[in-house]
């Protein structure tokens, strides 16, 4: 008796204990040492919202809860179904659906500090890195069917590789085609899991930072990590290297000639075809700069100490070889989305730069070009960048002068020229200007409005929202493998089924592939 | 009866308070430390934890999802060392998780040591403090879930062989 008495003193105390524990929590979130942002809304089960904020303007900070119900979900997210960030140090992987989380980070700032002795970041690296690939890999092969098929008679537009047909994003078991997907309604792929284009995040977003293809590596082995390797197969990913076409000497063609356009050898491809500024700029935009990860100090991902990253590495001749990066608009680390190298191709048409940031001008964009992640404060470390206005403004002068590459079938109002285009890609065009709604944000000589969209993408799929991302130009798109911001949609094809099911198309087997057809000629 | 000259107080009756007392304490520590991973970001063991699981797991179990399977674990050992309900049981647990905190030694190796195996990291120090703690453990728990039976005394009564 005097027994039973004790134990059930001990628990009623641990209990006791356990409120208080749980009373301190609620204090501790969102507080300078937490990584769990403070929860602004009340119990599970309800949230702050937009739209009542929107409905009825009411003072900041006492925004009424919705209950979330069937009407409203598939609209607004709540944390409630996200996970936490994982807590973890630089070089540790991180989760492959890290779209599904949220989080703080534990500050704003970066360190060049590493969380070990730079003998042992090694070791730990050649241990970790074979297991890492071999999940990345199977990862990659859950998501797509890398099969290798070809569109026949496709080549980009160097002529050295072929365009890859699609859609090779696996469809869950459940779903007999993408057609009966695009049946369902959003909130029941969402409810079903059934969304075959989820973001894709970094291979290991604590490192994260410039992964180059394999095609890049083979030939330039310093830029070859030791912590992780690309994630996409090489023949989804442009051509290495690709031509490079001047809007002020169309009659050349490509100016590159098939080569890589270096240091070793831009004076001499270049002289007395540009001009002293774009000259200075091209030879800026081959320098190599250290970045957080790529340079002479320890804290790097290559076994050597490294000269640094060139801007024309990932947009290697103008274009892109298809590098990922983390966009450097956000923080934790660990929220900021995977981008692809975008190509330069027609900057000087954009009025808006870089999936996020809303960069307005090419001379911006050249300045203040993430090499240190979006942390100034690490140059102190690592090395100055220090590109003055005056070089950024020369760098821009030689951006802005790198083309499209041609698209014969185009008039000059960008209409196919119907004596030179197929029936099918008549029929595309129509679909792009009509059913499809691709125009809608796709016109003009470069086929972008310019404009940041929100596609809600999060609609159809438990995940962090992605917010507006810049609207890409399709000329030359055929060249640019893989498409979206993160490269989720591996071809033209994935494209084409992405927006179908965003967008609620409903477009038939033969129009997606009529609008294929279309955007190869564009 | 020893009693202590200086104090007159019971010896016994002091030994076996505090063995109450410590196994009250070892038990309330595996608790707390337990109950502060229910809670993302509170413990201070949760990235080492994390990845550990993780890599047990070949990072098939959803991280937050093995932290609470271990802080249930641990709370679990606490509760049963602090009232001594099913001995035996805790007793298994007990090992059962000595044996996982000490994984990140060999899976983890250059986070616990700035060098190994003599120069410990804070991580690393935490984790070979376990080791006191589960011995303390083992004499509380080993007695209550194995008590010795008649038998057993006879067994190893002088003489007896």
């Amino acid at each position: 008796m005097k027994q039973t008495w004790k134990q059930t003193a001990i628990i009623v105390f641990l209990l006791l204990f356990a409120l208080q524990t749980w009373m301190t929590y609620q204090q501790y979130k969102g507080s300078g040492l937490s990584r769990v942002p403070e929860s602004r809304h009340g119990a599970g089960g309800f949230i702050s919202s937009a739209h009542a904020s929107v409905g009825n303007p009411s003072p900041v900070g006492s925004l009424k809860p919705v209950q979330v119900s069937g009407e409203n979900l598939p609209m607004y997210r709540t944390t409630d179904e996200l996970r936490l960030y994982p807590a973890v140090e630089k070089g540790l992987r991180t989760p492959f659906d890290l779209w599904r989380y949220y989080g703080k980070g534990k500050t704003t700032f970066g360190t060049p500090v590493l969380p070990m002795r730079f003998d042992q970041w090694i070791e730990f690296h050649q241990k970790q890195k074979p297991e890492l690939m071999k999940d990345v890999r199977a990862y990659m092969n859950s998501r797509f069917n890398f099969s290798g098929a070809v569109i026949p008679g496709q080549m980009m537009s160097g002529g050295r590789k072929a365009v890859m047909a699609g859609p090779v994003a696996r469809l869950p078991a459940e779903v007999e085609s993408y057609e009966s997907l695009a049946g369902l309604t959003a909130e029941e792929i969402r409810r079903r899991d059934l969304f075959p284009y989820k973001p894709l995040a970094h291979p290991i977003q604590t490192t994260a930072h410039m992964l180059f293809p394999d095609s890049w590596t083979a030939v330039h082995p310093e830029h070859k990590r030791i912590d992780v390797d690309m994630d996409f197969p090489d023949a989804y990913l442009p051509e290495f290297p690709p031509p490079l076409f001047l809007t002020t000497h169309k009659e050349l063609g490509d100016i590159s000639g098939g080569q890589e356009i270096s240091f070793d050898n831009y004076y001499e491809i270049f002289d007395g075809l540009i001009t002293p500024e774009q000259m200075e700029g091209l030879k800026e935009l081959l320098r190599p700069s250290p970045t957080t990860w790529f340079n002479q100090t320890q804290h790097r991902l290559t076994s050597q100490p490294s000269d640094g990253v060139a801007c024309l590495d990932c947009h290697v001749n103008g274009h892109t070889n298809g590098a990922i990066e983390l966009g450097p608009d956000s923080r934790p680390n660990m929220a900021r989305l995977r981008v692809d190298t975008p190509t330069l191709r027609g900057n000087f048409n954009l009025m808006q730069l870089s999936s996020k940031r809303s960069i307005r001008s090419l001379d911006h964009f050249a300045e203040i070009e993430e090499y240190f992640d979006g942390d100034p404060g690490m140059q102190q470390a690592i090395g100055p960048r220090a590109v003055k206005r005056e070089v950024s403004n020369r760098m821009a002068d030689f951006n802005a002068i790198i083309d499209y590459p041609p698209a014969p079938k185009l008039s000059p109002m960008m209409r196919l020229i119907p004596s030179m285009a197929t029936e099918q890609e008549l029929r595309g065009e129509k679909l792009f200007h009509g059913k499809a709604q691709c125009s809608a944000c796709h016109y003009g000589p470069a086929f972008v409005d310019d404009y940041m969209h929100d596609l809600k993408v999060e609609r159809f799929y438990v995940g962090r929202p992605e917010g507006p991302i810049k609207t890409f130009p399709l000329r030359g798109i055929r060249d640019s493998p893989p498409y979206l911001h993160d490269g989720r949609a591996p071809t033209l094809h994935d494209a084409v089924e992405f927006f179908n099911l965003v967008l609620e198309l409903q477009l038939s087997r033969s129009e997606k592939d009529d609008l294929v057809a279309f955007l190869l000629c564009l | 009866m020893a009693r202590m000259p200086f104090l007159n107080i019971d010896r016994a009756g002091i030994e076996r308070w505090s063995r109450d007392v410590f196994r009250l304490l070892v038990g309330f520590m595996y608790f707390q430390f337990g109950l502060l991973k229910f809670f993302p970001d509170l413990s201070p063991a949760e990235m080492i934890a994390e990845y550990t699981l993780g890599q047990l797991s070949g990072f098939a179990l959803e991280t937050r999802t093995a932290l609470t399977l271990l802080a249930t674990l641990e709370c679990a050992i606490g509760v049963g060392l602090m009232t001594c309900l099913f001995p035996r049981l805790i007793f298994f647990l007990l090992n059962f998780h000595i044996i996982g905190t000490f994984m990140p030694l060999f899976l983890l190796p250059e986070f616990c040591f700035k060098f190994f195996p003599f120069a410990p990291t804070f991580e690393g120090q935490y984790i070979i403090k376990n080791l006191p703690l589960f011995a303390a453990a083992w004499i509380l728990i080993f007695p209550i879930a194995f008590p010795l039976r008649e038998e057993d005394n006879q067994a190893v009564s002088p003489g007896n062989d």
